[in-house]
């Protein structure tokens, strides 16, 4: 905080506007990455899958609830996540009500999904106040064929991660104790968004976006990027009702 | 809607080759991310020596007061001037994801609130109607907002409202139950300040593109195969949440 930089109005004003055409130049290119993805091609689905919800058994196409577009997050919530769901994964979750009733305006059907039974889901909804459709992939195949989960020997064979489970660093050992799991069960769970378009009876995967990503955060990220001070560089989160003052 | 847009089917293989091209282009928009977020933090803090008040619901406030112990504040310039009958729809449609984030954002040293022109009871009605949680408040006079360029003349808007307007500000007036006139003299918008020893700085302001971000479902509706789907010639499909 000591050497930040007090200004006159000018010359705020003057470095915002070199800002401005940067945030400009970023929302252009952005707006190129959506475009692109919209050029990606459409993956028929040719497996069937049955998933557990709150309403029963349902295929991937009954999830469209007679929308067109299906758009779903995979929250971390592993079987054997004895605490309930990633805390990171759940504030992202806290973000999502608010743009239900919009989405379901444009025909898209947003929904997320774990692969913790769906008894837990529902309890954990619930604690959460959630209102979107929460859907259980227990169970099924689903999540190892679109890579929202790992097998445990293939999370054996990823350096990466079998790092992290070898040599925790703290954040992330606060983390496992977070969720009541083994890291080595924890992150095998994947957390990122699928979409999918339901089309002539058929269903299509058209994309996939997976963390480090930044759409696969928070939207409170959004905001923090707009405050005058850095967040820690290694921050704790926590569920809304666990925060600890 | 109805008829997707054009798109192609292929194979996993070809999806694959063309999702790894499209993620090439996703970390560079990340890179250019982490940039400008670090780029905002450069600007300079601007002392803010006006002694704004503020109408809350406990009470009048100064800037300092909105902290609410926080160092960090970020006020949503929600459009609700006082010839409104109700809060914009676009602005409405925002605040139900701001709504939620509150109590995640005050754990990180920062307060965020809704502020508009209109006078105090009809926010709350309308916040209540809305069932948001979030704090609002009411400026007192127009200098808060008219210093950050969220609130425009007469003599400004003229050159706006002798040209074309265009359907969506016509159709947003109406639903705010006042004329094109009185609903774009308030401007959207969110400025950010900072508490230090006692001093209040402004480090920030966005609106237009810049406050693209807060609309989450756009973020979302560029994840999917239909995407936004608007025209130019036809109003915005947003509508506040009790309303479609």
């Amino acid at each position: 905080m000591g050497e930040q930089r007090i200004g006159t109005r000018q010359e705020w004003q003057a470095a915002r506007d070199e800002l401005a055409n940067l945030e400009a130049e970023h929302a252009k290119l952005g707006q190129k990455a959506t475009e692109q993805r919209r050029e990606l091609p459409w993956v028929a689905v040719e497996k069937e899958y049955e998933f557990d919800t709150e309403d029963g058994k349902k295929t991937l196409a009954e999830l469209f609830d007679g929308r067109s577009q299906l758009l779903a997050y995979n929250i971390m919530f592993g079987p054997d996540y004895e605490l309930g769901a990633c805390p990171g994964c759940t504030s992202l979750g806290d973000g999502l009500d608010g743009g239900l009733v919009h989405l379901n305006h444009r025909d898209v059907t947003l929904i997320c999904f774990s692969r913790a039974p769906i008894d837990r889901l529902i309890a954990y909804k619930e604690r959460m106040g959630w209102q979107f459709p929460y859907v259980s992939t227990y169970n099924t195949e689903f999540p190892f064929d679109f890579g929202l989960a790992l097998r445990e020997e293939q999370a054996q064979q990823i350096p990466e991660i079998k790092k992290m489970i070898d040599n925790p660093p703290e954040w992330l050992q606060d983390w496992g104790r977070q969720i009541g799991a083994e890291l080595k069960d924890g992150l095998r769970e994947g957390p990122g968004w699928i979409a999918f378009a339901r089309e002539n009876g058929t269903v299509y995967h058209t994309y996939t976006v997976m963390a480090p990503d930044p759409f696969v955060a928070p939207y409170f990220n959004f905001l923090l990027d707009r405050t005058p001070k850095p967040q820690p560089d290694e921050p704790r989160t926590f569920r809304k009702d666990e925060y600890p003052d | 809607m109805g008829v997707m847009a054009d798109h192609r089917i292929g194979t996993q293989e070809e999806w694959q080759a063309k999702r790894d091209e499209l993620l090439t282009q996703e970390k560079e928009l990340t890179r250019r991310g982490d940039e400008l977020g670090r780029k905002r933090r450069e600007l300079p803090w601007v002392p803010v020596e006006k002694d704004y008040r503020f109408e809350t619901d406990e009470g009048a406030k100064t800037l300092a007061d909105l902290f609410d112990g926080r160092s960090q504040l970020l006020v949503y310039h929600f459009m609700f001037g006082p010839p409104y009958e109700a809060g914009c729809p676009v602005c409405s449609s925002i605040a139900d994801t701001l709504d939620p984030q509150v109590v995640h954002l005050k754990a990180r040293d920062t307060n965020l609130l809704l502020a508009s022109r209109a006078p105090l009871e009809k926010l709350l009605a309308f916040r209540e109607r809305m069932g948001w949680g979030i704090d609002w408040v009411s400026t007192v006079g127009g200098e808060f907002n008219r210093d950050v360029g969220f609130l425009h003349t007469e003599e400004e808007l003229k050159p706006f409202l002798q040209g074309e307007i265009p359907p969506t500000v016509e159709q947003n007036a109406r639903m705010c139950g006042t004329d094109a006139a009185g609903y774009v003299t308030e401007g959207p918008g969110l400025s950010v300040y900072a508490l230090s020893d006692g001093t209040v700085y402004r480090t920030y302001v966005a609106t237009a593109r810049a406050l693209e971000p807060a609309m989450a479902y756009y973020g979302l509706l560029d994840r999917t195969p239909q995407g936004r789907d608007e025209s130019a010639t036809e109003p915005l499909w947003i509508r506040r949440h009790d309303e479609y």
